[in-house]
């Protein structure tokens, strides 16, 4: 079922007040409560949390304590929604605990992580007492949470569904079906840009793009009929391109983005100063 | 599997509430396993990524990616099972059969043995529970299972001893 | 032919109970999976060999199982005018005595386990076998069945359950009836409520309440109403005994709530290791058809609603809700949080409002209907009426499923059915709700079965499965099967769950080892409280469970495990 908001026109709800550590916050109802803290600048803690995707869950990160009229109740703030007369606490001594196991797991998962060792030492964990995985040749160096991000990315705001979650438990990994380079990954790598642990490894070279992560997929990349550079994936440039409107002309279509950028910019200029004869 | 015999399947699941877990078992029932080729088949013919029909073919317990032997063997594992002696049973059987009983890297427990005559699996509970510990072959269950009555058991699908 | 009026299902009835009380010797064996599987089908055959070769008129069924499944295979003889007899562990050898005996106007004394004279079926009607036998035990003196109230399994281990006549004889399908000719939806739903009946799979949610929140939820008819018949908690059977013995209650149950509901589509999800459940409720479903019971216009009330089974493949987090509808949409059982709940526009299957409840549940729907709300909340105690089976297995001396009103205290079930520890070993505790559940010592026995009470002690009610752990059982082995059993379950999409799990795996298993220290312990401890506080699901939020109770109740076998 897809839950997810990317690409849905966004309609305004109704003005609400929550309050968070005491401070007024003005938020729309149905927003979520990490939602407001992110944009107020409150910190709560949160690895899977992706503003065009639907709540996910994965992390257990972000658990405040809120509830109305002195009820009180640990709950996520990710799926905990605003409304008139919410009242939230972030780090109550219930949540400031559970979150120090929390990330002495996350230091044993993810031992070559510095963005969790940052997060853990930021909340007072510096060490853990479980035992570190130590994986030889982990594609993602040791530094994956499994938040699920690069998976969603791929799938639901992408379209291409290259990679997915593998097994299920301890067990759990992610990569390309059969561990074999993927004939529907695009190279866009909304996966590397999407990882709260910059676990994936995307690596150009030459005329192609190599996932290093997802089992060395090679997609060959564009080559800019101006420069040269290889700049972008082929395919994905070339549909990109084709679904324009209005279209691109054709001779500006084989041009990289600084390539094409200087072309329009010098029509730009000749339109506007006009003449037949050239400048220069 | 040929495409056509893969085609006929998919008609049986013109519903969209349980298609995909269907299909992939009927798959798993008259191959024995899920072959590469035939998943690669399914992601074309039905529309629907590698990757997703993957996903399911590796997270649910009843989906094997490797063939199986002639005959399989699966020990219940269940809580009645578990203080009834199952391990015990387990490990015997992996005596008699030559072959290790530990849990395999991706969570899947399925050993075959060398000759390809016997598959050994684990099962989580037949809910066959007053006759614990059980253990199925080809489907046909044996409650009352013990180290000492195992092989009788095995005998009746070919099994002797030392043939290991 | 289809139930058109109400005189189309008397008449099903009377064609039934011909069958079922034939004016000739009747023989039924017990063919549920056990039953089956420890020797009965090799009973059936050897009997139907002896009955064509001695050319006799005797009728010869299949039955599902009554629940003793220490005693089987058990064998019924209903003889014109004599009291139902059961016999008890019977072999292939006993066939011909049994057919000599039967054709004598006898039974075999020697392998009778009781006598029933007569037997409420429940849903309206009490069947009269007769009088006779003196000798042999009434049913009701029996000691594992003597604390026992059928409302549940009324109907299993007398009925075939492959054939929909000997339901309409037993009054099926008129509970049916009565909802939808002579009740309004709202007024139905009301008396779920009023009953109190909560839901059996464990929650406890109150059903009358879920099914209201469905119907009131926008969509129309284009809701789902889906049964839960995943049983995954290990030492569970109750569900496989129910769609065995008596699939069409289940079917039954759920056209009522479809009435009450207002809608349209029904699925079972079924776990793939219950093969023989599937096909009975295969072909249940199928004869429910033919008589116009399911699809266009039931028993002609304009009421369109039809069932399909979707099966499992192997996953017991695909027992909680949002997992099992991932599941049946072709996706992995991976939960989701909530809100949105089944219940919520966009939250259920496909995006529809659904109402899921556990197989259990909805077998004591007809029950309800037949009897009214009064009737059964005046059974069990105040907020947890109505009765629930149990599956009671391990190291007990009657293993079987015991069907008792809830409120009954641990002890009458496991020493007075049970009669405590099997080969005379000291009984020590019992795990109940499964993987899910605690361990609760022998001390706490008096705790009445309830869902409060349950929690109180640690425990949840769960399923039903109660397992019975003896002296030789080690404790600290039993809370690393139960951690080994949720850590091969686990998702794995939280992280509490999935590293957290297999920590505390690794933990018990320094235990075990010796490895231990006592700081340790406090990690342990401490560990599987966050696990419980901050897992996403059901799953996780319980599995701790096993390892709080026995470290809470047994901890001195840990200690004594432990380095200091």
């Amino acid at each position: 079922m897809m839950h997810g908001s990317a690409g849905k026109e966004h309609v305004p709800g109704k003005p609400v007040t929550v309050t968070i550590n005491g401070r007024q916050c003005r938020a729309e109802e149905g927003e979520t409560v990490l939602s407001v803290a992110i944009r107020e600048g409150i910190p709560i803690p949160h690895l899977c949390h992706e503003e065009s995707l639907d709540p996910y869950g994965a992390c257990r990160l972000c658990f405040v304590e809120a509830g109305k009229h002195g009820k009180r109740e640990m709950v996520t703030a990710c799926t905990l929604r605003a409304a008139e007369g919410l009242e939230v606490t972030t780090d109550t001594p219930a949540v400031t605990k559970h979150r120090a196991i929390l990330l002495e797991l996350y230091l044993a998962e993810a031992p070559k992580s510095e963005v969790i060792k940052e997060m853990a030492a930021r909340y007072g964990v510096t060490k853990t007492r479980f035992l570190k995985k130590m994986e030889t040749d982990d594609p993602l160096g040791g530094k994956c949470v499994l938040c699920g991000l690069c998976v969603r990315a791929c799938t639901e705001i992408m379209g291409a569904g290259a990679i997915g979650f593998i097994n299920r438990g301890p067990y759990t990994e992610v990569n390309t079906p059969f561990l074999e380079p993927s004939a529907d990954c695009y190279g866009c790598g909304a996966c590397v840009k999407v990882c709260p642990t910059h676990a994936i490894v995307m690596e150009d070279s030459g005329s192609e793009r190599v996932m290093k992560s997802w089992s060395s997929t090679r997609v060959p990349l564009a080559q800019c009929s101006g420069c040269g550079r290889y700049y972008a994936p082929k395919d994905l440039a070339a549909r990109t391109v084709a679904a324009l409107d209005p279209p691109l002309e054709q001779d500006l279509a084989g041009l990289c983005p600084a390539c094409r950028g200087n072309q329009i910019a010098e029509r730009e200029i000749l339109a506007r100063f006009g003449g037949a004869g050239h400048h220069g | 599997m040929d495409s056509y015999t893969l085609d006929a399947i998919i008609a049986r699941y013109d519903v969209p509430d349980g298609r995909l877990l269907g299909i992939l078992s009927e798959v798993q029932e008259q191959e024995g396993y899920i072959p590469h080729d035939v998943l690669v088949m399914l992601s074309e013919k039905l529309g629907v990524r590698l990757s997703r029909l993957y996903s399911l073919v590796t997270f649910y317990s009843f989906f094997s990616l490797q063939p199986v032997g002639e005959h399989m063997i699966t020990v219940c594992m269940g809580t009645a099972c578990h203080v009834k002696g199952a391990e015990m049973v387990l490990s015997a059987l992996g005596k008699h059969l030559g072959i290790e009983t530990g849990i395999a890297q991706d969570g899947k427990f399925a050993v075959t043995t060398e000759d390809n005559k016997f598959t050994v699996t684990i099962a989580r509970c037949f809910g066959a529970c007053s006759m614990a510990p059980v253990l199925s072959v080809d489907g046909n269950l044996y409650g009352y299972a013990t180290p000492e009555n195992l092989p009788a058991i095995l005998a009746e699908f070919g099994w002797r001893e030392h043939e290991s | 032919m289809r139930v058109e009026t109400e005189a189309d299902l008397k008449a099903l009835q009377a064609a039934g109970l011909k069958k079922l009380k034939p004016d000739k010797p009747r023989i039924a064996v017990g063919l549920a999976t056990c039953g089956a599987a420890v020797g009965g089908r090799k009973v059936y055959d050897r009997l139907r060999e002896a009955i064509a070769r001695k050319g006799a008129e005797i009728d010869l069924v299949q039955t599902g199982c009554i629940g003793y499944c220490r005693e089987e295979p058990l064998v019924n003889i209903t003889l014109p005018g004599k009291p139902l007899v059961i016999l008890h562990k019977v072999t292939e050898p006993d066939a011909d005595a049994i057919v000599r005996a039967v054709l004598n106007g006898k039974v075999p004394e020697d392998k009778a386990l009781c006598r029933v004279p007569a037997w409420d079926h429940v849903t309206g009607f009490v069947m009269e076998y007769g009088k006779g036998f003196d000798a042999i035990p009434l049913y009701q003196d029996v000691p594992f069945f003597a604390p026992q109230r059928k409302v549940i399994l009324r109907n299993a281990g007398f009925i075939d359950p492959g054939d929909i006549g000997e339901y309409f004889a037993v009054g099926g399908y008129g509970a049916a009836w009565k909802a939808l000719h002579g009740m309004e939806p709202e007024a139905l739903i009301a008396e779920v409520e009023k009953s109190g009946l909560r839901g059996r799979g464990g929650a406890g949610f109150p059903t009358g309440l879920k099914w209201r929140i469905t119907r009131d939820a926008p969509g129309g008819t284009e809701k789902y109403l889906v049964c839960n018949a995943d049983e995954g908690d290990p030492g569970a059977y109750m569900n496989r005994n129910e769609m065995e013995s008596d699939p069409h209650m289940l079917i039954e149950g759920m056209i009522i709530g479809a009435f009450a509901m207002g809608l349209r589509y029904g699925l079972i999800y079924i776990r793939s290791e219950y093969p023989l459940a599937i096909e009975r409720l295969g072909r249940a479903i199928g004869q429910a058809r033919e008589y116009g019971l399911l699809g266009e216009n039931i028993m002609g009330t304009g009421l369109s609603f039809d069932i399909r089974i979707a099966r499992g493949a192997g996953a017991f987090v695909c027992g909680e809700s949002t997992a099992l509808v991932a599941s049946i949409e072709g996706r992995t059982g991976r939960p989701h949080p909530r809100p949105p709940r089944l219940t919520d526009p966009e939250g259920g299957l496909f995006g529809k409002p659904t109402d899921l409840n556990n197989v259990e549940t909805w077998c004591n729907v007809p029950a309800i209907v037949a009897n009214g709300s009064g009737w059964y909340a005046g059974i069990g105690a105040k907020g947890n009426t109505g009765t629930k089976v149990f599956s009671l297995v391990g190291k007990v001396d009657r293993v079987g499923l015991v069907e008792v009103p809830l409120g009954t205290p641990i002890r009458t079930i496991v020493f007075d059915a049970g009669n405590g520890g099997a080969n005379k070993k000291k009984v020590k505790a019992v795990q109940t709700g499964g993987p899910s559940g605690g361990c609760i010592p022998l001390r706490l026995f008096d705790t009445p079965v309830d869902y409060e009470s349950l929690n109180k002690a640690g425990s949840i009610m769960g399923s039903g499965g109660i397992v019975v752990m003896d002296e030789d059982t080690d404790m600290v082995d039993i809370a690393r099967y139960f951690t080994g059993f949720a850590t091969g379950e686990s998702c794995g999409k939280c992280v509490p769950c999935r590293e957290g799990l297999k920590h505390t795996l690794l933990l018990i298993n320094r235990i075990q080892a010796g490895k231990a220290s006592k700081k340790d312990l406090a990690t342990l401890q401490e560990v599987c409280e966050t696990i419980a506080a901050t897992s996403l699901c059901g799953l996780g939020q319980t599995a701790p469970n096993p390892v709080l109770t026995t470290l809470a109740y047994f901890r001195e076998e840990y200690e004594a495990k432990v380095k200091p």
